[in-house]
């Protein structure tokens, strides 16, 4: 540790620690524009010139490490006038638009030139004019006339995204940051240059011309797209939800950064498919009416064959104290015990092994089964990235296709399909493995501290898992669970079912006749079950199926009745994320026409049931571990090795399938206009065989009688002979294909897709 | 008592030999000797001794101890580069330009030698991208050491093995700062870098690195050869040597003079022809454009590094301009500064906007627009640019304009009360500069 003192006060930091971080320790901000933690310091903006004794001149506290009995002084004539200096410096070719700059009141060129400016301008001369509104992205604009240069944006795609997208163009005060040859930044963490920006430079494209800073509520919450809960700040303006922001938590070393798949959705909330009328049997109806019929029927059920033959369905994306009022409403209301989370895979996590991010960060080996943190849960491959940078991390891709990448570069194995969970089994059986497999066991076994993301879809791997744990020993091993629903975790601690076999169960009950009625919160069984076709013959069988949520599940018709809910970003309430941590989250908007929050609704259901529910308090964060959920106590190690499957005929294409929160998050017409037109992938020398052209096209998928059409692209990532469906798309369904019996691939006719469209 | 001048050239070796770029001829004259006594002696920490010993000190424009820049290297087994700054690019200078198209070999024998007594494997040569000449000049002559068993796999037949690369600038100022040479020479844009980590224990590619000047590094033959003491006999205690300056401006013999460090200012112009007949000197600037300018009064200032601190100046890269009375001096500061201006980085704020406004007032202040005013904003203006710019380009786009202002305050006030110059200089054209 190092002693110094900053104003008269002393502190002592580790060696290392800029001048900076030590002052922001005693409380005492120096300004700082091109500094930042994540990125590191570069000194370009030298607005965070301090005084240090024994030093001639001016140091900046960013660029200056502590060292033993310094002494600093953040203010003084010198420093005053130095940051005067630099403050007129940056103004001089500054348009001073900020009455239409949307960042006006957000502005750290404001509150600076406010706190430390002299408030006089000097400058006579013309200002240079450049170029206003660059697009650098789908999303993105850049103002060039009120950069100030610190090249946060530059630093973040280039050196910790690893996507060199942004640059330095031109020489002395011509310089402006721009687009690397022109080519948009199309990286899917770009838009945290907006967040980065200190000054009105970079400006979000959805938001621009929006709102001022006194007509907006903007509230702390959490990305409600995929289970990493990345804290943000949701503004509202008017009852709607109109920007998302990074919300860094100093606390937890999280910077707050997202991905533009988060960012870019909160619209979804005002989209047109959202349920804001209630349905009855087809028809539009007041909700007092349908809450009332709902009701009416459900009770006629219950009298008529009791609890048990109505059954719950919740897609969890609701807030934990939403999904513990469903609870209570369908274990006092009903009296069912047939309630589940539905899950888009097969796989259970055993919970003991439940990891979280401080583990990823500080972990020295990482295992990605099956799972493609960048695809599926981007701001993990952040953190991993970030892990990284701190520490060396050996990375192992286990999976049916490629799971490393360049900006993550680590040693790959590939599965035959369906044989992920075989392959770890041999792996750990450790019978005659060769060269490369024989390392892969070597390094789960011995790496100090393993993280597993694994994204649940061969349900063969938790046990296996649990037997890695057990091998390990002393050494810890976590898994972090890549798949959704987003707040699956939030429902366990409401106390709700999340095995894939107690969805399967109600789901069979349903095929089978075995069911009266349906409830679904938020849940699709046909988009979202692994096994589609079960879906289908349970919907198909039931006799009521009384669906509430945001989006209601094609098709409608077999709907008895539809009830809007109120969303994210429009009720207060509590999510669980992918290391089970509870965060809470505020409402900044207005839930649409006739949308309630489920606690209300539900009550509204059993009063009009006959049984009124009272519902007890309840704290979600109650007996937990911190703000963490409780895990339970580790289990003995089960044996270890899985049966491998027989292989598939020569010459069948068969099906993989994987998360993409590109192709998952919910509609957005803000993400329309960087929907991926071709989400099936291809290996290039199969997409050469079918005649599939460089940029891509459409392909036809078949199996058996089902034929499906969609775009398709190029992926050497994507093992030959294999073509890869990402889960829940609606041209595609890979929860109707049998994955196992291989698949017919040919160019689409563009004729008769035109003949058939509508 | 200014030491005498020496009867040849050390440095500038092709001013008494013809054509002794060529290997033949410059082995005829001694060549490569110094080298192969070094690699007899085998005794790498021996030269390093040498250099701190002879007190050489670097001629790019620091003047930082030669011997002990090198021994800043650590000691921790990884593989040491030496990077030659030939990036001539301050104004006022034109001393390694010389020196490297007139007398490679010897840069390559000094290289050869700094890079034995580091432990370097490999040494690179930063070349300003205009020295077309001075490149392929440089080039020949390593492709004639490689054939001649120089450079490689074996040096002279000693196991020590040597690779040298020759690589060309694209045209700026700051590439000439040793940390956005090193950038640029990475294939990056040529900005400065934080220090530390310093070059010597992150310079190139991330390995411990030294970076020196040619006219430095070419030092080391005769040094060899002859000894601290030879070199001792010029110049002063702490300035020891001989020191090759430009001289350029208002003298009747522009070019570079090889002259020890005690001579006086006045000395040298008079050895450079003296100025034009029916002139006087009005003003000197000794480093190269980014020192501040003396005076005549200050003639008799010696050269070496600690008088012309002294006197409020620097010695630089040696660039020495003369000016004399027909010098309308407002002109030339806002050419110096417009030059500043156009190869500041863009990296700092001060530098960048500094530079900008700076130059926007002297040319308002050319035309006849200047207001009294101006002249305090400007010295205001450059006191918030020195000592807050990122590297040392800030410092250097304001000493002349700073000094100016001090010494010839009048002429200043002339151009703004009489709204023109006085001298009747015609105002250049910015839109070519």
């Amino acid at each position: 540790m190092i002693q110094l003192s900053i104003d008269g006060r002393e502190i002592s930091v580790p060696e290392g620690t800029m001048v900076v971080d030590a002052a922001a320790k005693l409380g005492i901000e120096i300004p700082v524009y091109c500094y930042h933690q994540a990125l590191g310091p570069l000194g370009a903006c030298r607005i965070c010139l301090v005084e240090i004794e024994k030093m001639p001149k001016l140091q900046t506290a960013c660029t200056t490490a502590v060292r033993e009995g310094m002494v600093v002084h953040t203010g003084g004539p010198a420093v005053e006038k130095g940051r005067q200096g630099i403050l007129e410096f940056l103004l001089i070719n500054h348009p001073l638009d900020c009455p239409v700059c949307d960042k006006g009141g957000e502005c750290f060129l404001q509150d600076y030139s406010f706190w430390y400016g002299s408030g006089k301008n000097r400058f006579e001369e013309s200002k240079i004019q450049r170029q206003k509104d660059y697009p650098v992205s789908d999303y993105i604009l850049l103002d060039q006339e009120r950069c100030v240069l610190c090249q946060r944006c530059i630093r973040f795609l280039g050196e910790y995204v690893g996507e060199e997208q942004l640059m330095l163009e031109g020489r002395g005060v011509h310089t402006v940051v721009s687009t690397v040859e022109g080519q948009p930044a199309h990286s899917p963490y770009a838009g945290n240059v907006i967040d980065l920006c200190p000054v009105g430079a970079l400006l979000s494209e959805p938001y621009h011309f929006k709102a001022r800073p006194w007509n907006i509520e903007r509230e702390e919450t959490v990305c409600s797209v995929c289970p990493v809960g990345c804290a943000s700040l949701v503004t509202g303006r008017d009852g709607h939800p109109v920007r998302l922001e990074g919300r860094p938590q100093p606390d937890l070393d999280d910077y707050g950064f997202l991905c533009d798949h988060g960012r870019f959705t909160y619209d979804f909330v005002n989209h047109p498919a959202r349920l804001e009328q209630a349905f009855l049997d087809g028809k539009p109806a007041s909700a007092s009416a349908a809450v009332a019929a709902v009701g009416e029927r459900l009770a006629r059920v219950v009298e008529k064959s009791g609890g048990g033959a109505v059954a719950v369905l919740t897609g969890a994306v609701h807030t934990v104290e939403e999904e513990w009022a469903l609870a209570q409403f369908a274990r006092e209301s009903i009296g069912t015990s047939r309630l589940a989370v539905l899950k888009p895979v097969a796989g259970d996590l055993p919970l003991p092994l439940l990891g979280t991010y401080a583990d990823l960060a500080a972990a020295t080996g990482v295992l990605l089964l099956g799972a493609d943190p960048y695809e599926a849960v981007p701001v993990m491959h952040l953190k991993l990235r970030a892990a990284r940078r701190a520490h060396p991390v050996a990375v192992w891709g286990l999976g049916d296709r490629v799971l490393t990448r360049s900006t993550l570069p680590g040693e790959d194995f590939v599965a035959e399909p369906g044989q992920v969970a075989a392959r770890l089994g041999v792996v750990l059986g450790g019978e005659a493995l060769d060269g490369r497999w024989a390392e892969l066991r070597r390094g789960l076994l011995e790496t100090e501290r393993l993280v597993v993301l694994w994204d649940g879809a061969d349900p063969a791997a938790a046990a296996l898992l649990a037997a890695l744990a057990g091998q390990r020993g002393e050494r810890p091993t976590a898994v972090l669970p890549t798949h959704g629903p987003r707040n699956w975790l939030g429902a366990v601690r409401a106390g709700i079912s999340a095995e894939h076999a107690a969805a399967a169960r109600i789901l069979e009950d349903a095929a089978e006749g075995r069911l009266e009625a349906l409830i679904l919160l938020a849940a699709d069984p046909l988009r979202d079950f692994p096994d589609g076709d079960l879906a289908a013959r349970a919907l198909e069988r039931v006799p009521a199926v009384y669906f509430a949520g945001w989006f209601a599940p094609e098709p409608r018709h077999a709907l008895s009745a539809m009830l809007p809910t109120a969303a994210w970003a429009e009720v207060t309430g509590t999510y669980a994320n992918m290391e089970g941590r509870l965060q809470v989250a505020h409402g900044a908007a207005a839930a649409p026409g006739q949308a309630r929050p489920v606690r209300s609704l539900v009550t509204a259901l059993a009063r009009a049931m006959g049984h009124p529910l009272r519902l007890p308090d309840f704290d979600p964060f109650q007996d937990q571990d911190g703000d963490r959920i409780a895990r339970p106590a580790k289990q003995p190690a089960e044996s270890a090795g899985a049966p491998a499957r027989p292989a598939l005929p020569p010459g069948e294409w068969r099906v993989l399938t994987g998360d993409m929160v590109a192709v998952s998050h919910p509609p957005s017409e803000i993400a329309e206009r960087t929907r991926e037109p071709l989400p099936l992938r291809l290996h290039p020398h199969d997409a050469d065989e079918l005649g599939l052209g460089a940029p891509g096209g459409l392909i036809e998928v078949a199996q058996g009688e089902r034929r499906f059409v969609a775009g398709a692209r190029r992926d050497a990532r994507i093992p030959a002979g294999r073509v890869f469906i990402p889960r829940g798309l609606a041209d595609v369904p890979a929860n109707r294909l049998d994955h196992g019996a291989g698949v017919k691939i040919a160019l689409a006719d563009p004729v008769r897709e035109e003949v058939a469209a509508p | 008592m200014s030491s005498a001048r020496p009867d040849r050239h050390y440095l500038l070796r092709q001013r008494d030999v013809p054509d002794i770029h060529q290997l033949e001829v410059y082995r005829a004259h001694g060549g490569y000797e110094a080298l192969k006594q070094a690699l007899e002696a085998n005794q790498p920490d021996q030269l390093v001794e040498l250099a701190k010993a002879s007190g050489l000190r670097g001629r790019g424009g620091a003047g930082f101890p030669t011997g002990m820049k090198w021994s800043f290297l650590p000691k921790d087994g990884r593989a040491r580069v030496l990077v030659i700054n030939a990036d001539e690019g301050e104004p006022g200078t034109f001393k390694d330009r010389e020196l490297i198209e007139g007398n490679p070999h010897q840069l390559i024998e000094g290289m050869i030698i700094t890079c034995f007594a580091i432990r370097a494997p490999e040494s690179y040569v930063y070349v300003r991208g205009e020295f077309l000449h001075g490149y392929e000049r440089l080039t020949a002559a390593i492709r004639e050491a490689e054939a001649a068993g120089i450079l490689g796999a074996e040096v002279m037949g000693h196991p020590f093995a040597h690779r040298m690369f020759v690589y060309r600038g694209a045209g700026a100022y700051i590439c000439g700062e040793e940390t956005a040479l090193l950038e640029s020479l990475e294939g990056k844009r040529g900005n400065p870098r934080s220090k530390p980590p310093f070059p010597a224990v992150a310079g190139l590619y991330g390995r411990p690195t030294v970076v020196n000047n040619v006219e430095t590094i070419m030092n080391l033959p005769p040094l060899v050869l002859k000894g601290a003491d030879w070199y001792r006999q010029w110049g002063t205690e702490k300035s020891p040597g001989l020191k090759v300056m430009s001289v350029s401006g208002h003298v009747n013999r522009p070019g570079n003079y090889e002259v020890p460090l005690d001579w006086t200012l006045a000395e040298l112009i008079e050895a450079a022809g003296g100025v034009r007949t029916g002139h006087q000197v009005k003003a000197v600037i000794p480093g190269g454009s980014s020192m501040p300018c003396m005076p005549a009064s200050q003639l008799d200032t010696p050269i070496d590094y600690e008088s012309l601190v002294e006197a409020g100046s620097m010695l630089g890269s040696g660039g020495c301009i003369v000016m004399d009375d027909s010098t309308c001096i407002v002109r030339a500061v806002a050419r110096v500064v417009r030059f500043y201006r156009n190869e500041s980085c863009g990296k700092c704020t001060p530098c960048r906007e500094g530079t900008y406004w700076l130059t926007d007032i002297m040319d308002r202040l050319e035309r006849g627009d200047g207001e009294m005013r101006d002249l305090d904003m400007l010295l205001d203006v450059s006191d918030n640019i020195n000592g807050k710019a990122f590297c040392p380009l800030g410092d250097a786009a304001v000493g002349f304009l700073v000094s100016a202002i001090k010494h010839f305050r009048g002429e200043f006030q002339e151009h703004i009360t009489g709204q023109r110059c006085p001298l009747g200089a015609r105002q250049y054209d910015t839109a070519i500069h």
